[in-house]
């Protein structure tokens, strides 16, 4: 049968299109990939070259091999803590952020007034912006005049009117919480959307077979989700080592670097104090963590998913 | 041993600058002391002068060892203050961290460029960590950036260290229109690269007016500063609204503490520079006895509840509204404590943190800090702009407009503080004898932060052998990578 693509001239006039298509695309897709180029793969690719380096920003590039991430891994207790500080808090609000936000959609899937109003209210502190949100939780968390302490004063709690960023032990929680509370409403969202797309029927047929709302969840609604999970997972996941903004809002990274996370840790060894081939062997070690993490996370989907 | 870079400041220096001619902020002396300065007659108290003009008089030990009326000289020279130098046409940025001035800055600018209609000044203000974290890549990558401030400490090391500044030594302002004791802040390497614009006491502020109710005196030793704390607590105040949770605004009464834990200062110099250096680590005998100090002042309930999580604004709040009665910070923050409650001006003073029994060498902490430099990689042209400004920051009058503004002392000649009636108040402080605050000496910013966050650790409740520890294995990490 004739391509229909060609007219009178045969098949040179077809591939010679085909190749001016393929100029087009490549052409259309130029502007992302240099964009791509410049401004994250030429800086991944330098952080690499400065990880192997001693250079405080001005003066003359030494380069060292090895050494910073040998110190790091032997020599660097600080590192050490925070590597555990930030796994530590991705775990708390992956697992945290990712349940609120699926049983809000879950109860908030369906399209009715009050449904799209509560939706509203919860998303909304995904508009703010981070430094506000801090800023807010920083009075709420006040442990002498905040509402949080206030209140367990008045009915009767002190044992939980606790000195909530002030106590190494539970300021990186505290501020994990105001992370969960932040985007909880951006993940329901996203939890809604992939909720809306799972077949009526399948309800319907759980429905005539005697099926109770937990059997539906588990049986229909938690394995059609878990795509959603993953893409959920991921983001939340990354988030939360991109929460520069509100650990240096709320606690610099202390008290003693209990609430210090990478991205904190990298900015003071970098910017503070002039470190910069240093700072940026801690941000390959960053590096290799998200992708690991994000690894584990995605094989345990994909499992869960296959089976 | 003279650190490379940084300038050795003998024990003498000290003395002068402590006792003479920091008298830079009143053209008015107190009322007490309001008759008969007459040059050549006797005075009665050492180190008071009656203003910054080249007519005022000093109160100095004269060649027979009695006190008198001097004529006080506090610029470099003798000569009066140099005018402004005309600048070429063009426009250069101001850099600087204090968005709280912008305003007032903006109001000189515009004077300024009123007379050099062609020249323009544009401020770029951050806050004070973003600056300190980024401005030193961004001025030296920045030729417009011809005029910038730098704090004391790390951040103007850092900047020097680069190659940053102008050599301003033979510059007519520098020699005759700032005190010349406060210059030696803005010196690298033996060269005048900045010139130190503000002058402030890093001393706690009292409400004079809860005092004067409860007819308490101010504390002026270790033992009368607990039985306050324990009087005040008692009475339901927060005896020291102590703001834990800020490492800058906590470490403030770090320089009170170290003051007067050495016999003289060049054995706190050399213990400072040790430990910035790893020399020696902070178990050392010396520090425990400063941790020990503050273990003494969290006994007696001087700090508030929860002192870690204690945040700038709820201590300036406490501060404000009279539920403290003393701000350990320094006449800095009087401006931004008007700014919560206007209601407190005029009932503000400042007090020594002496925590010794024994007679104390120095009674308050000062420093000179906002280090004004012009930029060694601007155009000749901008750099002639940067100076000319930076001369007109220097004459009096614009002195007076700045700090009357944002009530801030100034090292220039001529103020007059007559319409600020904070900063006229704690003009008395200007005949104390104070030390320039010793805790920027340590200025590897790692070991500052990591000393500051062991004390506040050791108010927060950890046993000081323990953490002291600790914080020195973390230093010795930091000093080796």
């Amino acid at each position: 049968m004739a391509n229909p693509t060609v007219k009178s001239g045969g098949v040179g006039i077809g591939k010679r299109k085909k190749r001016r298509d393929s100029t087009t695309y490549y052409l259309m897709g130029a502007p992302a990939a240099i964009l791509f180029l410049v401004f994250y793969l030429y800086p991944a690719l330098n952080t690499l070259r400065y990880s192997a380096t001693r250079w405080n920003g001005i003066d003359p590039i030494e380069f060292v091999g090895v050494r910073n991430f040998v110190n790091l891994l032997t020599n660097d207790d600080l590192f050490l803590k925070v590597l555990s500080n930030n796994v530590r808090f991705t775990l708390v609000v992956v697992i945290f952020q990712t349940s609120l936000a699926l049983l809000f959609a879950i109860f908030l899937v369906k399209n009715t007034r009050t449904n799209v109003f509560l939706r509203t209210l919860y998303f909304f502190p995904t508009i703010l912006s981070s430094v506000s949100v801090a800023m807010i939780w920083l009075f709420l968390y006040d442990p002498n005049v905040g509402v949080i302490n206030t209140t367990f004063t008045k009915i009767g709690l002190d044992a939980f009117a606790l000195n909530w960023l002030g106590s190494e032990s539970s300021a990186l929680y505290a501020i994990a919480f105001t992370q969960v509370w932040f985007h909880t409403g951006q993940m329901m969202v996203i939890y809604i959307a992939g909720l809306q797309q799972i077949p009526q029927e399948l309800y319907e047929a759980a429905d005539v077979d005697g099926a109770s709302r937990w059997q539906q969840f588990k049986n229909v609604t938690w394995p059609m989700s878990i795509p959603t999970t993953g893409v959920v997972i991921a983001y939340t996941t990354i988030q939360s080592f991109r929460a520069f903004d509100l650990v240096f809002s709320m606690t610099n990274g202390g008290p003693n670097n209990s609430s210090s996370i990478f991205a904190t840790l990298i900015y003071v060894t970098g910017f503070f104090e002039y470190k910069v081939g240093y700072a940026a062997a801690q941000t390959v070690f960053m590096i290799i963590t998200i992708v690991l993490i994000s690894w584990l996370q995605r094989r345990a989907i994909n499992n869960r998913y296959a089976g | 041993m003279k650190t490379k870079g940084t300038h050795s400041f003998s024990a003498r220096r000290i003395g002068v600058a402590a006792t003479i001619a920091f008298a830079l902020v009143a053209t008015a002396l107190p009322s007490a002391l309001a008759a008969g300065e007459v040059f050549g007659k006797a005075c009665a108290v050492e180190g008071v002068s009656t203003g910054t003009s080249s007519s005022s008089l000093i109160c100095k030990e004269s060649p027979s060892g009695k006190l008198k009326w001097q004529r006080v000289r506090l610029g470099s020279t003798y000569a009066t203050p140099a005018g402004v130098s005309t600048p070429p046409k063009g426009s250069i940025e101001f850099w600087h961290y204090r968005p709280e001035d912008k305003a007032v800055f903006q109001a000189i600018i515009d004077k300024y460029e009123a007379r050099y209609p062609g020249t323009k000044i544009t401020q770029v203000v951050s806050s004070t960590s973003d600056y300190d974290a980024t401005a030193r890549v961004k001025i030296s990558g920045n030729k417009e950036a011809a005029l910038f401030a730098a704090s004391r400490g790390a951040t103007f090391n850092g900047f020097a260290t680069a190659d940053m500044y102008l050599d301003i030594s033979g510059q007519r302002f520098v020699r005759q229109n700032a005190i010349a004791n406060a210059l030696f802040a803005g010196q690298h390497n033996g060269k005048q690269v900045g010139i130190p614009y503000h002058y402030l006491f890093n001393d706690p502020v009292y409400n004079t007016e809860i005092f004067a109710k409860e007819g308490w005196k101010v504390p002026n030793n270790l033992s009368s500063f607990i039985s306050y704390c324990k009087v005040a607590k008692a009475k339901g105040y927060v005896p020291m609204a102590w703001m834990g949770a800020v490492r800058g605004q906590a470490a403030q009464i770090f320089n009170s503490m170290l003051m007067n834990s050495t016999s003289d200062y060049a054995t706190l110099e050399k213990n400072l520079r040790a430990i910035n250096t790893g020399k020696e680590d902070l178990t050392t005998p010396w520090f425990k006895g400063i941790a020990e100090n503050y273990k003494k002042l969290l006994d007696a309930g001087c700090f508030p509840e929860n002192p870690t999580g204690m945040t700038e604004a709820a201590g300036n709040n406490l501060f404000a509204t009279g539920k403290s009665p003393i701000l350990p910070t320094g006449s800095f923050s009087m401006g931004a404590i008007k700014a919560l409650n206007p209601a407190m001006t005029g009932k503000m003073q400042l007090m020594g943190l002496i925590v010794t029994d024994a007679k104390p060498n120095y009674v308050g902490i000062h420093n000179s800090t906002f280090i004004l430099g012009v930029n060694n990689k601007a155009t000749s042209s901008d750099q002639r702009i940067a100076l000319s400004f930076l001369s007109y920051l220097m004459q009096g009058e614009v002195g007076a407009m700045y700090s009357n503004g944002t009530t801030q002392h100034v090292n220039v000649l001529n103020v007059s503080y007559t319409t600020n009636v904070d900063l006229l108040n704690t003009s008395v402080w200007q005949g104390y004898k104070t030390l320039l605050a010793p805790r920027f000496l340590i200025t590897d910013a790692a070991v500052s932060n990591l000393t500051n966050d062991a004390l506040i650790a050791i108010v927060g409740g950890k046993s000081i052998d323990a953490t002291l520890a600790d914080f020195s294995n973390q230093i010795k990490q930091k000093l080796s990578a």
